[in-house]
């Protein structure tokens, strides 16, 4: 069974929010205007790790850079709202209304960044003391050279570098390393908050696996929440405790990692999952996603994925689909044996899927059995006859369009 | 039918100070008409150099090139006639096609080079276009690459391999620079193309499971050196080296015998007096195994050069913990040897 006892975060609920955006939306500025997140709401638990998937250009990078105000000319966040509520408990702060000596001092001490490429964001002429340097005296003034140089090396020693480095550049030392030194930096002022763009892309598997690790020991040691941003879906699942799945700039589907893991409900989802091959699984005849994201420019009708969706149906040309809670009664059923389980209710409500494939005035069939999600690794969906014992109204379903992560 | 044959490939570089870097180390294998060879390992543990050799790229200090069972030449029409069969195609299909001339030039160059008349030329490059899935062919010959997406451009690189129809094709990492959904299409598109016309191809990848479902056989290449070797569901599923074990457990997502950290120790117990593990990676022995200082299996017989062990069906394994010597001396328990978990 994949179901595993909710992250202390999870189970505390929604209102445990470190971090709440709500429709955000990012245009690239031009002739015509490249519209690269569109209406994204999304919430950070604390201490979770939320894991953003997707193909290049479906704006992932884009809405990381949004949430921390890091987007320079030509985007342009049109629309959109990012709260932060601290640690402290103080009322929360609206991250695009802080006057700039505000954001500088936010940035870094909150919300910090884990860039892709560590080459090219460590500065190569200037020692790694003096970098380190360099955070603390633009955040900490108030501390003295030796002090400084002390938290250096306790810092290059958390993440598995000799401090005698210190006074080393970063030409010196290896790729893996470097983003070391990258992630190092990231937690120096002891960030609630740290995005991390493809921290691993450019790494090798082995180097890549022992860098996963840090990062999952260091969160469990500082408690700080984390953006992971990839196109490695099976990496995510793996390591991040809820994803979310960006296609065309929108959250297409988002649940808890290991139910994604199990069975995706959106056939993009389940696109990115064939495309990455098992290894050691059975031999299969092996596809990926047809044909490439829309032009990003053009106003998108229907479901962004329709023109490459095998499961394409009446609706999905004109009609866009909304993030909504999976449609019972799957999800019903499922509700009711998380909750023998031990209450994990909370977590339900966490699974929404942007498919009309799930509506069920649109498909009373319901979705096909590959998309019917599958959190409980069953192999297929509760029986029949445990939802019909449960009385559950086959046609039922939830509100929709009042969603939010 | 072995189309190209490799004889103690050596590779020396130069270096400013010290000695020379040895980047491949007497490395011999052949490729084989109709199948794939794939070619794993870390950054900088010589594939990518064996390609450039093997294509001519750079001149390799030692060994031998045997093509349809002849010595290949130095210079001159040898070389040419060399190139002509043996083509490659690389990682990044960004770089690797000139942005200032469109698709059509790029496949017109090396069918003039190689004497094509110019009468028929065009059908012969659309016809190239074709066999590579870009269709309609006449609507791509005048586009630039930059009009191009990468899945497309690697398209155009692999149709410009094809242009001289060649018998070996070295593909150094053809996907990783491309989106996980189109990976698949282009692996795809070069097993067909490697079924059709017989080609004998040699996929570069650090890739492992993509490996194991476009070849025959795979090569597990370590700081230079094959460190095992054997038909691809051989190695992977059975791993018998501890570098492909430790390979194999960093995949994410795989549920492998092997666990990780017990392979690669983060920390010591106690956090202190401990080889820090990224420096630790970096450690390579300059004798015996390279491997051993990453390796939970080290033992003193490691710090003489193993031997290549044969575990049957061509799996080949250079390691002591499979040396019959050594594994009757330590009461048989040392080898992990393939799926038995060291770890479960």
């Amino acid at each position: 069974m994949r179901v595993q006892p909710a992250a202390q975060t999870g189970a505390e609920g929604r209102n445990d929010a470190v971090l709440r955006a709500s429709h955000i939306s990012v245009e690239y500025g031009g002739t015509v205007p490249t519209r690269a997140v569109r209406d994204v709401s999304i919430e950070l638990h604390r201490g979770e790790m939320l894991g953003i998937a997707g193909e290049s250009g479906c704006g992932k990078s884009t809405l990381a850079y949004a949430l921390t105000r890091l987007l320079r000319p030509p985007a342009v966040m049109t629309e959109g709202q990012v709260l932060f509520c601290g640690r402290d408990g103080a009322a929360p702060i609206d991250i695009m209304q802080l006057e700039p000596e505000a954001l500088r001092r936010f940035r870094w001490t909150v919300v910090s960044m884990v860039f892709q490429s560590a080459m090219n964001s460590l500065n190569p002429v200037i020692s790694l003391r003096r970098q380190f340097s360099d955070i603390f005296e633009a955040h900490v003034p108030e501390m003295d050279r030796e002090a400084r140089d002390r938290r250096s090396r306790e810092l290059l020693e958390m993440v598995g570098i000799d401090p005698s480095r210190l006074g080393g550049f970063p030409h010196e030392l290896s790729g893996g390393m470097r983003q070391r030194v990258g992630i190092a930096m990231a937690l120096a002022l002891q960030p609630e908050i740290v995005i991390m763009d493809e921290p691993t892309t450019a790494l090798d598997v082995v180097v890549q696996r022992e860098i996963l690790l840090e990062i999952a020991r260091l969160r469990r040691e500082l408690g700080f929440s984390v953006i992971f941003i990839t196109h490695d879906l099976p990496m995510l699942v793996d390591l991040s405790d809820r994803l979310a799945v960006m296609y065309a700039g929108e959250i297409v589907e988002r649940a808890p990692a290991e139910w994604v893991g199990g069975r995706p409900a959106h056939p993009y989802t389940l696109g990115l999952q064939a495309a990455c091959p098992d290894l050691l699984g059975e031999r299969r005849a092996l596809q990926g996603i047809p044909g490439s994201p829309p032009d990003l420019r053009q106003r998108l009708r229907g479901c962004a994925f329709a023109p490459r969706c095998q499961y394409v149906f009446g609706p999905c040309a004109d009609i866009h689909p909304v993030l909504s809670p999976l449609a019972p009664p799957a999800a019903a059923v499922i509700e009711s044996v998380l909750d023998r389980d031990g209450g994990k209710t909370s977590k339900l409500n966490d699974w929404a899927v942007a498919c009309h494939l799930h509506d069920r005035t649109a498909n009373p069939a319901g979705p096909p059995d590959e998309l019917a999600g599958d959190p409980l690794g069953t192999g297929g969906l509760v029986p029949p006859a445990v939802g019909a014992g449960l009385g559950v109204d086959p046609t039922g379903r939830p509100a929709r369009g009042q969603d939010q992560l | 039918m072995s189309v190209l044959q490799v004889q103690d490939l050596t590779v020396d570089f130069a270096q400013r100070r010290g000695p020379k870097f040895r980047a491949v180390d007497h490395v011999s294998f052949e490729l084989v008409a109709g199948e794939t060879l794939a070619l794993v390992g870390e950054s900088g543990s010589g594939k990518s150099t064996i390609a450039r050799a093997l294509a001519r790229l750079l001149r390799p200090t030692g060994g031998e090139l045997l093509l349809h069972g002849r010595p290949v030449g130095h210079r001159g029409r040898k070389l040419r006639d060399y190139r002509r069969e043996v083509q490659m195609v690389f990682q990044d299909p960004f770089a690797s096609l000139n942005p200032a001339y469109t698709v059509g030039h790029h496949l017109r160059r090396p069918l003039r080079i190689y004497g094509h008349p110019r009468k028929g030329l065009e059908e012969v490059v659309e016809a190239l276009l074709t066999s590579v899935n870009m269709v309609p062919a006449t609507s791509f010959v005048s586009k630039f690459p930059h009009e191009l997406s990468g899945g497309q451009r690697q398209r155009v690189a692999i149709a410009r391999a094809l242009a001289t129809q060649p018998g070996v094709i070295l593909a150094d990492e053809p996907v990783s620079m491309l989106d996980v959904s189109i990976r698949l299409e282009i692996l795809n598109l070069l097993d067909g193309l490697k079924r059709d016309r017989d080609l004998a191809l040699l996929y570069i990848t650090h890739d492992l499971a993509t490996a194991r479902y476009f070849s025959t056989q795979i090569m597990v290449m370590y700081r230079g050196e094959i460190v095992e070797r054997g038909p691809a569901d051989s190695v992977i599923l059975r791993p018998a080296h501890p570098y492909t074990q430790l390979l194999e457990a960093s995949v994410p997502g795989e549920r492998t015998p092997h666990r990780l950290d017990e392979l690669a120790p983060v920390r010591g117990a106690g956090g202190t007096n401990v080889i820090l593990a990224a420096e630790r990676a970096e450690a390579t022995a300059a004798t015996g195994c390279r491997f051993r200082r990453r390796c939970p299996h080290a033992m003193d017989v490691c710090s003489t050069h193993p031997v290549e062990q044969d575990l049957g069906d061509g799996h080949l394994v250079r390691c002591w913990l499979h040396d019959p010597k050594v594994r009757e001396k330590s009461g048989d328990r040392a080898a992990p040897q393939q799926s038995a978990p060291s770890g479960a």
